[in-house]
C-alpha cells in the first residue's frame, strides 16, 4: 500500500507530515512525500533553467529542495523505529529528474518507506500527474494551499481516497467518527477507520444521520454491521443516531475534536459540480480532519 | 453521455484555451469588420487576440501557442504555408536562437567565480559600493550579452554573500533585496544599450528592414541609446539603497568567505580564455560586420564556434535552450509581418492616435507617448520581446520618424520594472524566493518615473544631435 503527502511548507506543515507518518505506520504504507512549488510561465523557464543550474555549480539548490530536506529530517525523529530512514542521508545531488518531477534518491534505503518528490506546477494538477505514476490508496494534505475552490477539488479530482489535515492538532486526543450510511463506500470507511483506530487506540464513534426520524433499514443495517466488524476487531465503539440535516449535524457534532471519516459521494461528477456532496459541504464547513475514502 | 470527473476538470483547466478559441470563433463567424480594415486584416487581428490570450494565462504550453499561430495564419488568416514559413525564419529567430545558446555555452564555464573576484576587487566591501558595483557591471554586461546570461552568472555572486550575512537570508532584509534587484534593475536597464541586449532589439531592427523603415548600424545605436544606460546606472543604485537600505554597512565576513568559496576555481584555465576570446569576437563582429553578415547569423558563427572548439556539446544546446522561445518568436514575428502586410498594424496605429488626440493634440507628442505607453504597459504584462514583436508593427505605422518611435518603444518594453513576469532578470531574481511580488512595487515606479525621465532626457536632446 502507498500514500501520497502533500506539504506547503516547513512553517505549516508539520502536522500533516507527522498525521502522514502516523497514518501510514498504522497501514505499514509506503510514503511519498510531495511538494508542489511555483511553475513559472513558459517564457520564463529557459532563463530560470540556465539560472538554476548555474547555482546548483555553487551548493545553491533548486528552491523546494529544502523543504524536502526539512520533511527528511523531521520524518527521521516522527520514525525513530525507521532503521534504514534513520541511517539514510539527504544529499542534494541525489535529485533526479524524471516524469517533469524531481525525486530525491536516498542511496543508503534500500526498501526504505520514504520517498521524496519536488514538482511544480498547480496544486492539484501535480497531484494527479503523481497519483497516476503509481498505485495510491490515500493522499494527505493540510488544506491550507490551493485553489479557490479546494474541497470540491480535492474531493473530486483526485483519484484516491483523501486526508485533509486541516486544522490537525496532535497535541489533541481525537476521537474517530465514523459516517455511517448505507452506500457501499461506507464499508471501506469503516475498514479504513478500523486499521487507524487499532494501531493508534483512538475511540471509535458511529454517526448515522437521517433527514426523518424514521431510521430505514439500510441505515440501520449499515450501522449494525459497521459495529460488528469494529467488535470483531476488538475495537470498543459508540453508536449514535440522530435526525436533521446531515452535513449540519456531521459538523456540530464532529466540532474540532473528532476526525471524520466518511464514505465518497456516489452522486455524478456534474451534480456535484454544481451542487456540491456531503465530503464537499462537511469539508467547507467543518474546522476538523476529515477522511474521505474512495 | 455521461461526464466523468477527468473531463470536467481538462474542461476547469483548459477554460482559457476554450475562451479563446470560442472568442475568436464567434468574432470570426457573427462579428463583421470595423470599417477602414481589410477582412484579412482583421483575421489577423483576431488571431493576435486570441494568442494574447493565451500568452497570459497559458492553458497550453508555450510551444503550442507557436504552433497555434502559425496555423491559424494559413486557416482564417489568407497565408500561404510557405509565406508564412519564409516569415517565420529570418534574422532577428537566428539571433534569438544563438543568444539562447550562447548563454548556455558561457554559463557553463564558470567565468562567474572570476567575475565575482574582479567585481568584489573593484568595490571593496562596503555595501552601498557592492551594490552599485553590481548594477554597474550587470548594465554594461548585459548591454553585450543579454540580461538573462548576466542575472544567471551574477545571482549566484549575490546569493553567496546574501548566505554568508548573518540575518541577510529573510524576504524583509534590505540587504538581501538590494543585492539582488541591483542585478534584475542593472540588467534590464543595461539590455536596452546595444542591438545584442536582447531580443527585442533585433527584432525592431527586423521590423526595420522588412518595412523599408531604415537602419540602424550596431555602433549608431549604441551612439544612440549608451548614455541613456550611463545615465541610469547611478540613478538606479541610488533607488534601490534608498528604497531597500541595508542593514549591514560593511559585509567583510561575507565578502571573505566568498572569495575563499570563490579561490576554489584555481588557476584561469586555456579554456575559459579561449571562451572569453571567443564572445570578444563575436562582440566585435557584431560591432562590425553585423550590418553585412546579420547579428544572428555572426551569433550562429559564434555557437559553431564553441562545438568546433568543444567548449559545449550539442547535447548540452539541446537540454538547455527554451526552443519553445525560438518558435513563438519565429511565429510572433511572422503574424507581425502579416500584421503591416494586411494593414492591420496601420488600422490599430489609427485606433490608438485616434483614441487620444483629444487629449495631446500634438502629433509628435502623441506618436510617442503612444508608442512608449504602448509597450511599457505590454511588456509588464507579457514580456518585453514578444511586446515588441507584436507592437513593433503598430508603431512603425504611427507615421513620424520610424527609427525613433521604434528605439523609443524598445526602450520602453525595458521599462518592465513593476512584476516578475516583465523581464527575464525580474523573474531569476523572484524564484529565488527571497524578494516578494511588493518589493517589485515599492521600487518598480521610481524606476520607471526615472526611466522615463533619463528617455525624454536622450530623446529631446540627445537624439536630435546624433540622429
Amino acid at each position: 500500500m502507498k500514500f501520497l503527502l502533500a506539504i506547503s511548507s516547513s512553517k505549516y506543515s508539520g502536522p500533516t507530515l507527522k498525521a502522514g507518518a502516523i497514518i501510514s505506520q498504522a497501514f505499514n504504507a509506503e510514503l511519498n512525500v510531495v511538494y508542489v512549488g511555483t511553475k513559472h510561465k513558459g517564457l520564463e523557464e529557459g532563463p530560470l533553467d540556465l539560472s538554476r543550474e548555474n547555482l546548483a555549480k555553487w551548493n545553491i539548490y533548486h528552491p523546494g529542495i529544502e523543504v524536502l530536506e526539512w520533511a527528511f529530517k523531521e520524518l527521521q525523529q516522527i520514525c525513530p523505529e525507521n532503521d534504514e530512514l534513520k541511517s539514510a542521508e539527504f544529499n542534494p545531488e541525489h535529485i533526479k529528474q524524471e516524469h517533469n518531477r524531481f525525486k530525491m534518491i536516498l542511496p543508503t534505503t534500500v526498501g526504505c518507506q520514504v520517498e521524496l518528490t519536488l514538482r511544480e506546477g498547480e496544486l492539484i494538477q501535480e497531484l494527479r500527474e503523481e497519483l497516476r505514476l503509481d498505485d495510491y490508496a490515500l493522499t494527505i494534505i493540510g488544506g491550507s494551499q490551493g485553489t479557490r475552490n479546494m474541497a470540491h477539488d480535492l474531493i473530486q479530482y483526485l483519484p484516491s481516497s483523501v486526508f485533509i489535515a486541516r486544522g490537525m492538532d496532535l497535541e489533541k486526543k481525537y476521537k474517530l467518527l465514523l459516517l455511517v450510511d448505507d452506500s457501499e463506500a461506507t464499508k471501506r470507511s469503516v475498514r479504513f477507520g478500523a486499521e487507524i483506530a487499532k494501531t493508534e487506540q483512538w475511540e471509535v464513534r458511529t454517526l448515522t444521520v437521517s433527514k426523518t426520524k424514521r431510521f430505514g433499514s439500510g441505515y440501520s443495517g449499515a450501522a449494525e454491521k459497521a459495529k460488528a466488524y469494529l467488535e470483531k476487531h476488538d475495537i470498543p465503539v459508540e453508536q449514535f443516531f440522530l435526525t436533521g440535516d446531515p452535513v449540519a449535524t456531521f459538523v456540530d457534532f464532529a466540532r474540532d475534536d473528532h476526525i471524520i471519516i466518511m464514505g465518497a459521494s456516489r452522486a455524478t461528477p456534474l451534480k456535484k459540480l454544481f451542487f456540491g456532496s456531503k465530503p464537499i459541504q462537511t469539508l467547507k464547513r467543518s474546522n476538523t480532519p476529515i477522511l474521505v475514502v474512495k | 453521455m455521461r461526464i466523468s470527473a477527468d473531463m470536467i476538470f481538462w474542461l476547469q483547466q483548459k477554460r482559457w484555451l476554450l475562451i479563446a478559441f470560442s472568442l475568436g470563433a464567434v468574432l470570426y463567424h457573427f462579428v463583421p469588420g470595423p470599417t477602414g480594415l481589410s477582412l484579412e486584416g482583421y483575421h489577423i487581428l483576431i488571431i493576435i487576440l486570441m494568442t494574447l490570450i493565451l500568452i497570459l494565462k497559458e492553458p497550453v504550453p508555450l510551444p503550442a501557442i507557436a504552433l497555434q499561430l502559425i496555423f491559424w495564419q494559413v486557416i482564417i488568416g489568407g497565408s500561404t504555408p510557405n509565406e508564412v514559413g519564409s516569415y517565420f525564419m529570418n534574422d532577428a529567430v537566428f539571433f534569438i536562437m544563438g543568444s539562447l545558446m550562447l548563454a548556455v555555452a558561457i554559463v557553463s564555464q564558470g567565468l562567474d567565480k572570476r567575475m565575482a573576484l574582479g567585481i568584489i576587487r573593484i568595490t571593496g566591501n562596503q555595501t552601498w559600493r557592492i551594490v552599485a558595483g553590481f548594477t554597474a557591471i550587470s548594465a554594461i554586461l548585459s548591454s553585450f550579452v543579454g540580461p538573462h546570461m548576466v542575472t544567471a552568472m551574477m545571482l549566484p555572486v549575490a546569493l553567496t554573500l546574501i548566505r554568508f550575512t548573518p540575518r541577510s537570508g529573510k524576504s524583509s532584509s534590505g540587504l538581501t533585496a538590494a543585492l539582488l534587484f541591483s542585478i534584475a534593475y542593472g540588467a534590464t536597464v543595461g539590455s536596452i544599450g546595444t542591438p545584442s541586449g536582447g531580443g527585442r532589439n533585433v527584432i525592431m531592427m527586423n521590423y526595420w528592414a522588412e518595412f523599408g523603415s531604415g537602419s540602424l548600424s550596431y555602433l549608431q545605436w549604441m551612439k544612440m541609446v549608451y548614455p541613456m544606460v550611463l545615465i541610469e546606472i547611478p540613478i538606479t543604485a541610488f533607488i534601490i539603497l534608498k528604497t531597500f537600505p541595508p542593514e549591514t554597512r560593511v559585509l567583510d565576513t561575507a565578502v571573505r568567505r566568498l572569495l575563499v568559496e570563490v579561490a576554489h576555481a584555481g588557476k584561469t584555465t586555456a579554456r575559459e580564455i579561449l571562451t572569453v576570446a571567443l564572445f570578444a569576437l563575436i562582440l566585435l563582429s557584431w560591432m562590425t560586420l553585423s550590418e553585412d553578415y546579420g547579428l544572428g547569423n555572426i551569433a550562429l558563427i559564434g555557437i559553431f564556434l564553441y562545438m568546433a572548439f568543444g567548449l559545449v556539446s550539442w547535447k548540452d544546446l539541446n537540454s538547455g535552450v527554451n526552443w519553445g522561445v525560438v518558435l513563438l518568436f519565429g511565429a510572433t514575428i511572422s503574424i507581425g509581418v502579416q500584421m503591416k502586410n494586411t494593414g492591420g498594424a496601420a488600422w490599430l496605429a489609427e485606433l490608438s492616435v485616434g483614441f487620444l488626440q483629444s487629449v495631446i493634440p500634438n502629433i509628435d507628442a502623441l506618436r510617442a507617448v503612444v508608442s512608449v505607453a504602448l509597450s511599457g504597459i505590454m511588456s509588464n504584462l507579457l514580456s518585453s520581446s514578444a511586446t515588441v514583436a507584436v507592437v513593433g508593427p503598430v508603431v512603425l505605422n504611427l507615421g513620424g520618424d520610424p527609427i525613433l518611435l521604434g528605439l523609443a518603444s524598445v526602450i520602453a518594453s525595458a521599462f518592465g520594472y513593476f512584476t516578475a513576469v516583465a523581464a527575464p532578470a525580474c523573474t531569476i531574481i523572484y524564484s529565488s524566493g527571497l524578494v516578494k511580488a511588493p518589493d517589485f512595487l515599492r521600487a518598480g515606479w521610481k524606476m520607471a518615473i526615472m526611466s522615463v525621465l533619463s528617455l525624454m532626457l536622450v530623446a529631446l536632446l540627445w537624439w536630435p544631435v546624433v540622429h
